[in-house]
């Protein structure tokens, strides 16, 4: 039990580590993903935000300051870029696509642990550059961020990466039947950017629109974890987030698992 | 007796949409599409023994990668059983996994952007092997195939005969009891062919896998196997040695001859029985400047097979 506990945590860190020493290859790739992305849509919030100001006589929108929503405007497409894994949902479609999926498949590796461990282990490089930059920001312009409130939320942006890790795994399953699934992960991925709040607060929606999407798991994605440091919501709102994301994982992984299995009958071995 | 390899009835059919030409059914196509089903295995019954290298011959299409693709677990049969040490290996039981090794010489199987080494030291934490032992094991393979200078080298700089060594040190990093090699030499120089060709019959004589090699080059087959699989049409043709083979040829006789006013030689293939009447057939039609006269060889018989089965 010790022994096989050990070698699980053994493959699991050298699949992160993969993922760590492959993209520290790829320094440009690797630079564009972790700032300029992130940088671009913050630009454009902040400019949204800056023209919405302007254009209202009131000081406050929904109880909130300016500087409440330039913090916001700055956290959010971080936390945001975090909380998505275009580029390993794109290589885990294409390895079942292209069939390079029987490397996997013939060795004693779950296709999910291996992309899971990758997807962690890049993050952790990602995030703990590129969160630099809003953090410096917030501390230079003097905006109104609750410091002590970030490991929390932290916590639950990594835990929400286990479900989106979970439905990109699922997409990927669709690739067993459809072959080309580029457009559907556009959908999904335009779908989370919606819902997870990213390019406006979810509070500023209308009443039952945001008591849907509070409800629903994608919120803990970016809304909650950032209106929980720029003082938005209370830590009552992280815990409801936990769980709503604890109860997606369990469904979506049951899905999932059901997919997977239908997807390998039907698998042809393609390339082989 | 207890058989690595097991198969009863082993049968796959595989469903492909059938697309017609043009723009229009590509429309039509969209909303109603044919599906055709093709037999690519139909009833495989085997038994394959311990330390036996077998080589697997057929045509393109005619059933072989089908054959590995389910016997190393890759995709499920449409009827029919197969057990692998013991497992069913569609199943993908980690403990069967651990025991076996596909190779697929036309796909890479280590990591492209990281050096050799680096991925051997993943494959050794996959498969749970001692670090100090993996990095031995690597050294004295690399030694066995000659290729220890590249071994820090990022795996998409290597040239393919050199990553073709390196993708066999992976293969065999864990010391699989069961090895299936799907064309493990293609596209090398004659050169690599040998020393991969050698570096595999010593294996084999020291560790005892059962290995399932396919080849184009039928010179691998000729040279490595004990057992020979025939396959045509999803069907299992023909299973024993390869000299069985050759010698229940009808074709066992070749001349090669050349007229004086030709510059190219000329062989025709022929019945040990029917000798005089084909030699007189060729000094009637000129003057013969060189003649001789040569048993048939495997790879002859075998591409003549071939092209039969190809043309029905």
């Amino acid at each position: 039990m010790k022994k096989s506990f050990i070698a699980f945590w053994r493959k699991n860190l050298a699949f992160s580590e993969l993922a760590i020493v492959t993209n520290l290859e790829y320094r440009f790739n690797f630079f564009i993903d972790a700032f300029i992305q992130p940088i671009i849509t913050v630009m454009i919030e902040l400019l949204l935000w800056i023209a919405i100001f302007k254009s209202t006589e009131s000081l406050e929108i929904g109880g909130f300051s300016r500087e409440h929503y330039l913090a916001y405007g700055i956290w959010a497409p971080f936390i945001g870029r975090i909380t998505i894994s275009w580029m390993y949902e794109s290589m885990m479609v294409e390895e079942v696509a292209s069939g390079a999926i029987n490397v996997v498949l013939t060795r004693p590796i779950s296709f999910y642990e291996y992309y899971l461990s990758q997807l962690l282990g890049y993050k952790l490089v990602t995030t703990s550059l590129s969160l630099l930059v809003p953090l410096g920001l917030s501390l230079f312009f003097d905006l109104p961020i609750q410091f002590d409130r970030i490991p929390l939320a932290l916590l639950l942006v990594v835990y929400y990466l286990f479900l989106v890790h979970t439905l990109s795994f699922i997409i990927s399953t669709f690739a067993f039947f459809l072959t080309r699934v580029r457009s559907l992960t556009l959908v999904k991925n335009l779908s989370l950017f919606l819902l997870a709040g990213e390019i406006v607060p979810i509070d500023l929606m209308p009443p039952l629109l945001a008591k849907i999407l509070l409800i629903l798991p994608f919120s803990a994605g970016v809304y909650v974890p950032v209106a929980y440091i720029t003082g938005r919501v209370e830590a009552s709102m992280i815990s409801d987030s936990f769980l709503s994301v604890s109860i997606s994982i369990l469904v979506f992984c049951f899905i999932g698992h059901y997919l997977w299995n239908k997807g390998l009958r039907a698998y042809t071995g393609t390339g082989a | 007796m207890s058989f690595v390899i097991e198969t009863e009835n082993l049968s796959r059919v595989y469903k492909t949409y059938s697309k017609k030409e043009g723009i229009v059914n590509s429309i039509k196509g969209f909303w109603n599409r044919e599906y055709t089903e093709k037999q690519a295995l139909k009833n495989v019954n085997l038994k394959i023994e311990s330390g036996k290298i077998i080589g697997l011959i057929g045509s393109n299409g005619a059933g072989k990668t089908t054959l590995l693709k389910i016997l190393a677990g890759l995709i499920y049969p449409s009827t029919g059983s197969a057990r692998v040490l013991g497992f069913e290996p569609w199943k993908r039981d980690y403990e069967f996994l651990r025991q076996m090794s596909l190779l697929l010489g036309q796909k890479n199987q280590l990591w492209w952007d990281i050096s050799a080494r680096d991925s051997y030291s993943m494959l050794a934490k996959i498969y749970d092997l001692d670090s100090i032992a993996a990095k031995k094991r690597v050294n004295e393979l690399a030694d066995m195939l000659g290729c220890t200078s590249v071994l820090d080298t990022q795996l998409r700089r290597l040239s393919l005969g050199e990553r073709m060594k390196m993708e066999i040190i992976g293969a065999l990093l864990h010391s699989p009891k069961v090895l299936f090699l799907d064309e493990p030499t293609i596209g090398l120089d004659i050169l690599a062919q040998a020393a991969i060709r050698a570096f595999l019959q010593r294996y084999v004589k020291e560790f005892k896998p059962v290995v399932i090699l396919t080849s184009h080059y039928m010179d691998d087959i000729a040279q490595l196997a004990d057992q020979l699989l025939l396959i045509s049409k999803g069907e299992l043709v023909y299973n024993g040695t390869v000299d069985e083979f050759t010698g229940t040829s009808d074709l066992s006789r070749k001349i090669i001859y050349r007229y004086k006013n030709d510059i190219e030689e000329k062989s025709l293939v022929f019945q040990e029985s029917e000798l005089s009447f084909r030699l007189d057939e060729i000094l009637k039609n000129g003057d013969v400047a060189e003649l001789k006269i040569e048993e048939v060889d495997f790879e002859e018989v075998i591409h003549r097979f071939l092209a039969k089965e190809s043309r029905f």
